[in-house]
């Protein structure tokens, strides 16, 4: 009988949360706060979390809140596939099934330290990001200044419009949005958000870049960065894959060689340059 | 949660897959603790006309069935194709296979060919006349892959059905190849969800359920050839269950 | 660790005597091919075997396992398989990969359902006598095995040279006479000649140098080439001693408040492994999925696993493809003659 396995903890398990808050954001993106019941949870801005629902699977979804703020943590999740359609349906009180935090992959945290910092959203692509925005901006005197880009598709997709709002006024913040095809409620910029990059007021050479979108827009950023020759090392990016186990067994993350779920989901550029199946 | 109202409905079968519903036993009784049945020929009398979803087996034959299957799908909020002959078409298809149906009928009817009620049109699956939502393949279905499926749709989610070929569950059961025994089995281009049952029996894969969305035509060409027959013998093959399905090797 | 010596008659009473206590699981003729199979009588053992339909993978991660129950809206149960077993007659090539799965399960985080299998086995492997018709073994240095088992049989005519590897398998073998000089002579030549003549398929290069030839063949035409005719059918995955990627589902029962989450095994080769929800797939093309397979073997794996060569020579893949494409060696051989060595 094996003893060193009854010991060790079950990776697959997950531990039960419970929704404090759920809010529609709009037609497919719910907001969630959720507390573990156990109260153990300590993360860094980029990890993820497999959410579990009994009886329909797992899925990963990188956290949104920032480990500075107080009361649980946050996620937002956009109605997609099985799990996420049965999460639209939580409300507070539910029990949900979380493992994790996941990811070595992190925002550079201590490295970004002292640098201007351009953040560049492609529409959800603002919900990981945000972590490490208000983890920042909680942290303001440790960073140079910020950018904030957000590119969102249309008017009803736009997410977190309060805290932009709040984001826009501040003067120690850039915060630029566009959208990609406005209605009449909208006096803004118009384009997708490649076109900010040559309003940022800060200079860029030297600043820390850090991307996150649908697949197709990571081509188009980097070719802009690239103009403005931002190294490669200064980039950071966060890549989408499939995940079954989150904990580096499975296989489906696999990028070349590196796992997505143990190595990511955030990349240095730099790193990716032996990794051709990464953009 | 309310029970989902389920209707089932046959048109061109042979009512063997509504029979593996019959087969289920004392497992019939768990499905019905899940949902309503509201209508279905074989088993019972009533008739409804109010249902969420409808479950279709056999296809599509005549002009008349045609605008049947129409009006069901307009009352359904969910539509299964049932079987084969629901999924793909099946054997009746076979009759696709021949540019006059006149001769067809002649052949198989005779003298009565005639009669109005054996009019016929070229065979088409469910999903080539209205929007299909999932399909049970198979001839007949499997049993623990329809439960599976009815439990995902009550619960409200999408039922993972297989898009891999067959030899992933025949080698999984620790099967030999059916080729090295001088089989032409279809295993590698058919969907899988069956448990390879065929091939772990010693039988080749007759390929009732139906292709892979991406199936290496070519690939199947290629072995051939290595296999020393010809296309004509994997034609043999593929014509019970894939007469007319895309992608076709007849093309 | 003891070498020890027993006349085939006294091994087929130690065979009977390990029935009698213990789940015995060995390799069998099946039809007219081998495989594993639970042991009810020591003269259906052949260790004269070839190769097995299936590695012995699937003792330790089978096809298809329960990871855990659940209650919706409650607490998740691990759920783990707790027989002892033994198994009998594994080949040298499939216990170093079982020796890599062990690396694999346990690095990073620690596989339970894996390790726990894997721990309450007893394995007892032994030197193949009969080559099979596509063995490499001699190509991936995996013909002759040095560790992982807890004992190790060597036929050297009418006995069997069995050597412990463990403190289980020193207990399995107590009691039994010490090997002479003459009969680990005899085993050395075994080794000697298995480690040159399993090697249906010849690798143009040391193993070793597998890793270095991939980091220059990437954007090869090969890929392209020889992935027109691959059904995508993941057979390579299934019967290959060393793949261990696997899908997780949920089921409920008729009840809709209990049920269990499995995992069941998946394959890189498979249209959909890196499909999305909204249907991106990242890997979408045959000829990315074919190369991926090759790289994971002789440069993704081996770099997590110090080097060791993901392949471990068995042939397996060469006789289930069907187009006949799935073979490392001819692939690698290729590679080493348009790109050269070094």
């Amino acid at each position: 009988m094996c003893q060193c396995c009854s010991e060790k903890k079950d990776i697959y398990l997950p531990q039960l949360a419970t929704v404090v808050k759920a809010d529609d954001m709009n037609v497919t993106e719910k907001y969630l706060q959720l507390t573990m019941d156990d109260g153990q949870f300590d993360y860094a801005p980029g990890q993820f979390v497999e959410v579990s629902v009994a009886g329909i699977g797992e899925a990963p979804i990188t956290i949104t809140s920032s480990p500075t703020q107080s009361g649980g943590f946050e996620l937002v999740i956009r109605k997609i596939g099985n799990v996420t359609n049965a999460v639209h349906t939580l409300t507070p009180g539910d029990k949900l099934g979380i493992r994790g935090p996941l990811g070595d992959g992190q925002y550079p945290v201590e490295e970004a330290k002292g640098k201007n910092l351009v953040f560049i959203c492609g529409g959800i692509g603002l919900v990981p990001q945000r972590s490490f925005i208000n983890y920042v901006l909680d942290n303001r005197s440790d960073y140079g200044e910020v950018v904030i880009l957000q590119g969102t598709k249309c008017y009803d997709q736009r997410l977190f419009t309060d805290e932009i709002a709040e984001w826009e006024k501040r003067d120690d913040v850039q915060m630029l949005e566009t959208l990609d095809e406005p209605d009449d409620r909208w006096n803004g910029n118009v384009g997708v958000v490649t076109t900010l990059i040559s309003k940022i007021t800060t200079e860029l050479k030297s600043a820390v870049a850090l991307i996150c979108g649908p697949p197709i827009m990571y081509k188009f950023v980097l070719m802009a960065l690239e103009e403005h020759e931002v190294s490669h090392e200064s980039i950071f990016l966060n890549l989408e894959r499939k995940m079954k186990c989150g904990v580096g067994k499975c296989g489906h993350c696999q990028i070349n060689d590196v796992y997505c779920c143990m190595d990511g989901p955030v990349f240095r550029y730099s790193d990716l340059a032996t990794m051709p199946e990464a953009i | 949660m309310s029970k989902p109202k389920i209707a089932i409905f046959d048109f061109a079968c042979c009512e063997g897959c509504q029979l593996q519903f019959v087969n289920l036993e004392e497992e019939l009784l768990d499905l019905l603790s899940v949902a309503d049945v509201v209508e279905w020929r074989e088993a019972m009398s009533e008739q409804n006309d109010e249902y969420d979803i409808a479950i279709i087996e056999g296809s599509i034959t005549r002009l008349e069935d045609e605008e049947r299957l129409m009006l069901i799908r307009s009352r359904a909020k969910v539509l299964i194709a049932l079987g084969a002959c629901a999924t793909i078409g099946g054997v009746n298809k076979l009759k696709n296979n021949f540019d006059d149906l006149d001769e067809v009928k002649k052949c198989v009817y005779g003298k009565d060919a005639k009669k109005p009620h054996l009019a016929t049109q070229p065979t088409k699956s469910v999903g080539e006349v209205v929007d299909v939502d999932f399909c049970i393949h198979g001839c007949p279905i499997d049993r623990k892959e329809f439960t599976y499926i009815v439990r995902c749709l009550v619960m409200g989610k999408t039922p993972e059905i297989p898009d891999y070929p067959i030899c992933v569950e025949c080698k999984a059961n620790g099967n030999p190849c059916l080729w090295d025994y001088e089989q032409v089995c279809l295993g590698p281009i058919i969907r899988a969800g069956c448990g390879a049952r065929c091939p772990s029996n010693g039988f080749r894969c007759f390929g009732c359920r139906g292709y892979v969305d991406n199936p290496n035509v070519e690939a199947a060409k290629d072995v051939i050839d290595k296999y020393d027959l010809n296309l004509d013998d994997l034609k043999t093959k593929m014509i019970l269950f894939g007469s007319r399905q895309e992608p076709t090797i007849y093309g | 660790m003891s070498v020890k010596k027993l006349t085939k008659d006294d091994f087929a009473k130690f065979v009977e005597a390990l029935i009698a206590k213990e789940n015995v699981i060995g390799v069998q003729a099946k039809g007219d091919r081998f495989d594993y199979a639970p042991l009810e009588a020591a003269a259906d053992l052949r260790l004269d075997y070839d190769v097995t339909l299936q590695p012995p993978k699937k003792f330790f991660l089978p096809p298809r396992e329960t990871l855990m129950t659940f209650e919706i809206g409650g607490a998740y149960t691990s759920e783990h398989d707790d027989e002892t077993f033994v198994l009998l007659g594994v080949h040298p090539y499939d216990m170093i990969a079982i020796n890599q799965m062990d690396e694999l399960f346990q690095q990073d985080n620690y596989d339970t359902h894996y390790m726990k299998r894997r721990n309450n086995a007893t394995i007892i492997a032994c030197d193949v006598m009969t080559p099979s018709a596509n063995v490499f073994a001699s190509s991936m240095k995996t013909a002759v095995v040095k560790s992982g088992y807890d004992v190790l049989l060597t036929d050297i005519g009418d006995d069997y040279v069995a050597e412990a590897g463990t403190e289980k398998g020193e207990a399995l073998l107590a009691g039994v006479a010490e090997a002479d000089a003459a009969a680990l002579e005899s085993r050395q030549a075994v080794w000697a000649k298995n480690e040159k003549s399993l090697n249906k398929h010849e690798l143009e290069c040391d193993a070793h140098y597998l890793p270095k030839l991939l980091d220059r063949a990437y954007d090869h035409a090969v890929w392209e080439e020889i992935a027109k005719t691959c059904f995508s059918c993941g057979s390579c995955n299934q019967v290959c001693p060393t793949c261990y990627c696997f899908n997780v589902q949920d089921d409920v029962n008729w009840d809709l408040k209990t049920g269990q989450r499995d995992r069941a095994w998946d394959g890189c080769l498979l249209d959909g492994f890196t499909k999305v929800a909204g249907d991106h797939e990242f890997r979408n093309q045959r000829a990315d999925r074919f190369r991926h397979r090759l790289y994971r073997k002789a440069k993704y794996v081996p770099a997590k696993i110090g080097g060791q060569i993901a392949c471990v020579g068995c042939g397996r893949c060469v006789g289930a493809c069907l187009p006949d494409i799935a073979n490392p060696i001819s692939v690698y051989n290729r590679l080493i003659d348009d790109l050269g060595i070094g």
